[in-house]
């Protein structure tokens, strides 16, 4: 077995160069999205099951000097756009976020990799700050910008379609653990999608933007780890 | 004095080849692949959440040029074999499982996803177009372990031990390899899917259930990974005994379908 697969390895390296045969298996995708989708409910866990010291995913602390300023002055001159296609733009400082209706749940991250933890995550609803905005009729994605770049000249973005934003457990977390998220864990607001893989759940939003394509933004693939490669559809 | 005429069967349909020689490919891709996404998180806990207190399984590198495996707390120097191997790219490093046992044959965890979960849609295509063609010619039912095989399981083993001279009397199949086909075709298999599923966040959220009775979302990638072990254990197995009896004429049958059954 070992030694036939290891014959396999100059085929599958041709393979992995040849554009046509990637296309190829990128059609797992859909039919994945279209069979699991984004139904039901992350399961809600209990007090006693969260991860008190909460493992950093993807990135730490951006060190760009706009989020460090932001982050010397307790993030007060934060605020967070939404915009694009919508009817009123909007421009919400922590203050506002706070004084909107506050979710908590208490689910699980699960990383691409492999690994999965349990956190306390409180906040506002995505679908309420969408509400807020009235997307228009041709908003087909929220696109999340955020305040991280890769050293290399490529920010971290995500982006989830309208039906994917407003599911009832798609949150803009302030809180994890009882307390403000600190900035490794994306203070001051990060997303949290539990029925997708952790990279969905996007630190260090900036801005959220309703558009009816992404294909213009970045490489077009609707998010950092996807323009490298990984599934847009993030729920397997 | 000349042979008699050779006489055959056709046993197989070009539907059962079609996806028996496909699923031989998958099979590999999938436990290729499957082995590039451990490597992302070399380890397998007992559990829902991560959790070191509860590890069963850990691949790892405490220090450059070492590799160690760790199994139910027992810790063992595996250099260059699990932990510490080839990186794909002509030098050695920090890999669980070595560049040449993974698709793709470097750390590439995105790649190694599109290659799962592609040819995850080819072998769940080929183990229904097998139900398919076995139920159609009437082989499927043939193939089921019944209560009645149960007895003659061990007269059929005690046959290969030489320890009967005859076989019990059985139909096409005998009754322990309708218990091998059972278990691998219709519990270790599906098994698998389901536990590969599990892991899926988005199925956790339609059939938390499913997640809940296999222990966990850890405890549902340590399920995949033994999953995957007994059906290696199956294919070394079938091989084996493919290649020590009537090798060329089995190979035939599956290739062209006929099956010669008067050889000698």
């Amino acid at each position: 077995m070992s030694a036939a697969l290891s014959g396999c390895g100059p085929v599958s390296n041709a393979l992995v160069n040849n554009g046509a045969f990637q296309k190829l298996l990128t059609a797992a995708e859909p039919l994945n999205h279209a069979l699991i989708g984004t139904r039901g409910l992350a399961r809600e866990y209990r007090d006693g099951d969260v991860d008190r010291t909460f493992r950093v995913n993807g990135f730490s602390t951006p060190s760009n000097s706009r989020y460090q300023t932001l982050a010397a002055s307790g993030f007060a001159g934060y605020r967070l756009l939404v915009d694009g296609a919508v009817e009123r733009r909007g421009a919400f400082d922590l203050h506002a976020l706070y004084a909107m209706p506050q979710q908590t749940q208490i689910t699980r991250h699960d990383c691409v990799e492999g690994w999965s933890a349990i956190g306390k995550w409180s906040g506002v609803r995505l679908a309420d700050v969408l509400d807020a905005v009235m997307p228009r009729g041709d908003a087909r994605y929220a696109v999340f910008h955020c305040m991280d770049d890769d050293g290399q000249g490529h920010s971290y973005y995500e982006s989830l379609d309208l039906h994917q934003a407003r599911h009832p457990q798609a949150l803009l977390a302030l809180r994890l653990n009882d307390a403000p998220l600190d900035p490794d864990h994306g203070a001051p607001v990060r997303l949290r999608v539990p029925t997708q893989l952790g990279y969905k759940s996007a630190k260090w939003i900036a801005r959220v933007e309703l558009v009816g394509s992404f294909a213009n933004i970045a490489a077009g693939q609707g998010g950092y780890w996807e323009d490298q490669g990984y599934e847009w559809y993030a729920g397997i | 004095m000349s042979a008699p005429p050779k006489t055959f069967l056709y046993r197989y349909s070009w539907l059962t080849r079609a996806s028996h020689w496909l699923w031989v490919l998958a099979f590999a891709v999938l436990v290729s692949s499957g082995l590039q996404i451990f490597n992302a998180s070399p380890n397998l806990d007992a559990s829902d959440k991560s959790d070191p207190a509860r590890r069963v399984l850990a691949i790892g590198s405490p220090a450059d040029g070492v590799g160690t495996t760790t199994v139910f707390g027992r810790t063992f120097t595996t250099t260059g074999l699990l932990g510490w191997t080839d990186d794909g790219m002509g030098d050695r490093g920090a890999h669980a499982f070595p560049a040449w046992l993974t698709i793709p044959g470097f750390q590439d965890l995105s790649g190694g996803r599109r290659w799962h979960f592609f040819f995850a849609w080819i072998a769940a295509f080929c183990w229904l177009a097998w139900i398919v063609s076995t139920a159609r010619r009437g082989t499927l039912r043939q193939m089921i372990l019944l209560p009645s095989d149960l007895p003659k399981l061990w007269p059929m083993q005690a046959y290969y031990f030489k320890l009967r001279k005859e076989p019990p009397p059985h139909g096409l199949y005998n009754p322990l390899q309708k218990a091998a086909y059972t278990t691998i075709g219709f519990i270790v298999a599906p098994l698998v899917v389901l536990t590969g599923l599990a892991l899926s966040p988005g199925i956790d959220a339609i059939a938390a259930p499913l997640t809940a009775v296999l222990g966990g979302r850890q405890f549902a990638r340590l399920w995949h990974f033994t999953g995957m072990l007994l059906l290696l254990g199956f294919f070394a197995i079938h091989v084996f005994q493919v290649a020590t009896q009537n090798v060329v004429n089995q190979m035939r049958s599956m290739i062209t379908g006929w099956y010669q059954t008067n050889e000698t």
